[in-house]
C-alpha cells in the first residue's frame, strides 16, 4: 500500500512539474512568436531530388534574408523579422507530411513554402490545407497540382505540363528541324511522369502528326534501361522523349551512348535539369533539351541580380529553380506585409490578390490557385544551360541533329 | 514483343552486369558464412568505393579501373578498424548486435556521404563507361564486358586465396566450427577482422564498376544490398563460385523480365526468384568450392 501511494505521490509531482514546463514553454513559444514571423518550408536535401532542394533552400533563405535586412514586416505597428524553418524532407512524401505536421504543431509556423515536384508539393500541401495554413510553391507542374483537389489555402507558380509537353512540337514545327516524326517516349510511373508520358505527350505527337512508336513506363528508382533503350533503338525513333528524375536521366543517357543509340532529338524533362546532370554526364549533356522557364536574360526584375549573386555566393552555376523558389517566397512575404497581421485568413486572401511582376515573371493566381510561367526550351551546350526556343527568348543557337559525341 | 536483335543484347548485357553483381555479392557472401554477420552497410561500403573513385579521378586525375586495386586495399584498411571497434565485441552476442551495428553504421554512412560529396548524383566519367561494342546483332555496354572480366578474375583470385593458402585454410576452418578452429591455433579474431576487410574491398571495387555503368548518390547503396543478398541466397551461403553463378543468373533473368514485363520489373524478376528459393532450396542452388 506504501508503495502504491509513495508511487502516487511521485506520479502527481511528476505530472505538475510536466505541467509547469509545458506552461513555460508555451509562453516562452508565445513570447517568442510575438517577436518574430515564423515560416516554414520542407524541401528534399537529400535522396535522389536534393539537387532541386539546394536551389529552393538558396531561394527562400535569400529572400528571407534580403527582407529582414530592409527591416522585417510591419505587423500590428512593429516591424518583425522573419525566420525561415527548413526540414529535409529527404526525398520522401511521407516525410514532407510529417515534417509539415511538425513545422505546424512545433514551430507554430503562420505560413508555408512548398517543396519540389508533385508527389513531395502536394504531400505538404494536402497537410496545410486540412490545417488552413497557406502554403506557397514553385516547382509543382499546375496540371499535377490541380488534379488533386481544389485547393484554397495552397498556391503554385511553375509551368503547365499541357504547355511544356507541346514545346518540343512547337518547336520543332517552327525551326522546320527534320526528322522520320518517330517518337519514343519513356517515363516514370510518378505523378507528373504518368501525365507527362502517358497522356500529354502521346496527344501533342498525334496533334502534330507525330507517330509514338514506343510508350514506356518504369518506376522512378531503376537504374538498368539496357531493354527500353533497345527498344527505342530498334524502332528507329528519330526523336526520344524521357520524363525521369536526375539518377535516372544520368543512368538511361551514358545507356543511351553505350547502346550506340543517336537519335536526332532528346528531351529529358527533370533528370537534365541540374547542372550535375551536365556534370555526371560530360560531353554526353551536349545536345540534351530540356523544358525551361527562367533564365537570368529575362526582362524580369533583378533576374540577372539573381543569377550574379547565386553564382558568386555558392560558386556553382545557376538554374531557374532559384527564380521559381526566390519568387515563391518573396510572394508570401509580400502578401504577410499587405495582410498587416499573422492571421492565417487574411494572409490567404492577400495571396489571392497577388498582381505583381517577381523575378520569376508575372505572377497572378486564377481560379484553381495556380499562375502559370511561359515555358521556353533550353539546351545543354558545352556545360551550359542555353535558351534555343522560342525564338524571340533564345541566347543561343540549337545543337541539331544531337549525333555522337565528340 | 522486343525484336531479336533487343532480346540477344540484353541478355547478353544481362549476363556481364551478373558477373559485376557477383563480385558485389561476393563480399556479403563471405562474411556471412565465415563471421555470420549480416552485412547491412554493405550497400555503404559499395558507394564509398565509387565516391572514393570518384574523389581520386577528380584529385590526380586517376582512371576509374586504373584505381580499382587502390579503392580495394583503401577500403580493406578501413575496414579492419571498424571490424576491431565495432563488430568484434559483439561477436559473443549473437548475431543481432552486429548487424544492428551495421545498419547503424550504414545510416552513419550516408549522412558523411552527404556532407562531404554532397547529394548530387555522380558518375564516373571514363571512355569505355558509354561506349558500345559491338558482335554481329548483339551490343553491350563495353563497360559491362570490361566489368564482367574484372570480377571473374577477382572471383577466381578470391576462390584461390580461400581454397590454397593458410589463410583460406584458417578461414574455412573459422567458417565450420569457429571454436574448434581456436582450439587448433587459428586466431579467428584476425580472419575474421581480414574476412571483413576482402568483403569490403570487394564491395568498393564493385562499387567503382557500378558507378562507371550507372550513377550513385549517397543513398544508392540499399538497392544494391537487397540484390546481393538475393545473390547470396541463390548461390549459397560463403559459396564463391555459386555467388558467381547466382549473380550471372541473376543478370540473366532480370534481363528476361526486363525484355518480357520491361525494365522497371527487373528486381521484382529478382526478388520472386529470391523469395522462391529462400523457401525451396535454402543451402542455395550450387554445391561448389564453398568458403
Amino acid at each position: 500500500m506504501n508503495s502504491i501511494r509513495t508511487f502516487t505521490g511521485q506520479f502527481g509531482r511528476g505530472l505538475v512539474a510536466s505541467a509547469a514546463l509545458l506552461a513555460m514553454l508555451t509562453i516562452a513559444s508565445t513570447a517568442r512568436a510575438e517577436d518574430e514571423i515564423v515560416i516554414g518550408t520542407s524541401i528534399p536535401l537529400s535522396g535522389p531530388l536534393a539537387g532541386f532542394g539546394l536551389y529552393q533552400k538558396w531561394g527562400y533563405e535569400t529572400a528571407v534574408k534580403d527582407l529582414n535586412k530592409a527591416g522585417g514586416i510591419l505587423i500590428d505597428g512593429k516591424k518583425l523579422p522573419v525566420r525561415l524553418v527548413v526540414r529535409d524532407d529527404k526525398t520522401d512524401p511521407n516525410v514532407t507530411a510529417s515534417n509539415t505536421e511538425s513545422l505546424l504543431s512545433r514551430d507554430k509556423v503562420v505560413a508555408m513554402l512548398g517543396s519540389c515536384t508533385p508527389a513531395l508539393v502536394n504531400a505538404g500541401a494536402l497537410v496545410a490545407e486540412r490545417r488552413k495554413v497557406p502554403l506557397v510553391t514553385g516547382c509543382n507542374p499546375l496540371h499535377a497540382f490541380k488534379s488533386v483537389r481544389k485547393w484554397q489555402y495552397a498556391w503554385s507558380i511553375f509551368f503547365d505540363e499541357p504547355e511544356l509537353s507541346s514545346a518540343p512540337f512547337r518547336m520543332i514545327a517552327e525551326l522546320g528541324l527534320n526528322t522520320n516524326k518517330k517518337i519514343a517516349i519513356l517515363a516514370d510511373n510518378g505523378p507528373d511522369g504518368v501525365v507527362v508520358g502517358g497522356k500529354l505527350w502521346p496527344d501533342a505527337a498525334k496533334a502534330g502528326g507525330f507517330e509514338v512508336v514506343q510508350n514506356t513506363s518504369f518506376p522512378v528508382d531503376t537504374q538498368q534501361f539496357t531493354a527500353m533503350v533497345g527498344q527505342a533503338k530498334s524502332s528507329g525513333a528519330d526523336i526520344v522523349l524521357v520524363d525521369a528524375i536526375p539518377p535516372q536521366a544520368i543512368a538511361m543517357r551514358k545507356q543511351m551512348a553505350s547502346a550506340a543509340f543517336t537519335p536526332k532529338i532528346i528531351v529529358m524533362e527533370k533528370g537534365a535539369e541540374p547542372e550535375f546532370f551536365a556534370q555526371a554526364t560530360g560531353k554526353l549533356a551536349d545536345g540534351v533539351l530540356v523544358g525551361g522557364y527562367w533564365d537570368p536574360s529575362f526582362p524580369y526584375p533583378g533576374a540577372a541580380e539573381l543569377a550574379k549573386r547565386f553564382e558568386s555566393e555558392t560558386k556553382q552555376s545557376q538554374s531557374q529553380h532559384i527564380a521559381d523558389s526566390h519568387a515563391a517566397a518573396q510572394v508570401l512575404l509580400d502578401a504577410i506585409a499587405a495582410a498587416g497581421s499573422l492571421d492565417r485568413e487574411k494572409i490567404n486572401a492577400a495571396i489571392a490578390r497577388t498582381n505583381k511582376s517577381y523575378v520569376i515573371g508575372p505572377v497572378k493566381f486564377d481560379a484553381g490557385n495556380a499562375s502559370a510561367i511561359p515555358i521556353t526550351v533550353m539546351q545543354w551546350q558545352g556545360g551550359k544551360s542555353v535558351v534555343v526556343w522560342p525564338k524571340d527568348r533564345a541566347n543561343g543557337k540549337l545543337i541539331f541533329p544531337l549525333g555522337e559525341p565528340k | 514483343m522486343a525484336n531479336f536483335d533487343v532480346i540477344v543484347s540484353s541478355l547478353a548485357s544481362g549476363f556481364l552486369l551478373g558477373g559485376i553483381l557477383a563480385l558485389i555479392a561476393l563480399g556479403l557472401s563471405v562474411a556471412l558464412g565465415v563471421m555470420r554477420l549480416v552485412n547491412l552497410a554493405h550497400g555503404e561500403l559499395l558507394v564509398c568505393g565509387a565516391y572514393l573513385s570518384s574523389f581520386l579521378m577528380a584529385a590526380v586525375g586517376l582512371d576509374p579501373l586504373a584505381g580499382l586495386l587502390v579503392v580495394g586495399m583503401a577500403a580493406a584498411l578501413l575496414a579492419l578498424p571498424l571490424q576491431r571497434l565495432l563488430i568484434a565485441p559483439l561477436v559473443s552476442k549473437g548475431m543481432e548486435p552486429p548487424m544492428m551495428t551495421m545498419f547503424g553504421l550504414s545510416i552513419i554512412a550516408q549522412n558523411l556521404l552527404l556532407l562531404g560529396f554532397s547529394a548530387d548524383t555522380r558518375t564516373l566519367e571514363a571512355p569505355y563507361s558509354s561506349r558500345p561494342v559491338s558482335i554481329g546483332p548483339i551490343t553491350v555496354p563495353e563497360v559491362y564486358l570490361i566489368g564482367f572480366v574484372i570480377s571473374v578474375v577477382i572471383v577466381a583470385a578470391v576462390h584461390f586465396l580461400v581454397a590454397h593458402t593458410a589463410f583460406g585454410r584458417a578461414l574455412r576452418a573459422s567458417s565450420a566450427d569457429p571454436a574448434a578452429a581456436a582450439v587448433m591455433g587459428v586466431d579467428v579474431r584476425k580472419v575474421h577482422a581480414l574476412t571483413f576487410a576482402l568483403g569490403a574491398a570487394c564491395a568498393a571495387m564493385g562499387g567503382v564498376l557500378i558507378g562507371t555503368a550507372f550513377s550513385f548518390t549517397p543513398s544508392t547503396g540499399g538497392s544494391y544490398l537487397l540484390i546481393s543478398f538475393a545473390i547470396v541466397v541463390l548461390g549459397g551461403v560463403g559459396n564463391i563460385f555459386g555467388t558467381l553463378l547466382a549473380g550471372i543468373a541473376m543478370g540473366l533473368l532480370q534481363s528476361i523480365g526486363a525484355v518480357v514485363l520491361g525494365d522497371g520489373y527487373r528486381d521484382l524478376v529478382g526478388l520472386v526468384l529470391f523469395l522462391l528459393v529462400l523457401a525451396l532450396r535454402p543451402e542455395g542452388i550450387a554445391k561448389l568450392g564453398k568458403a
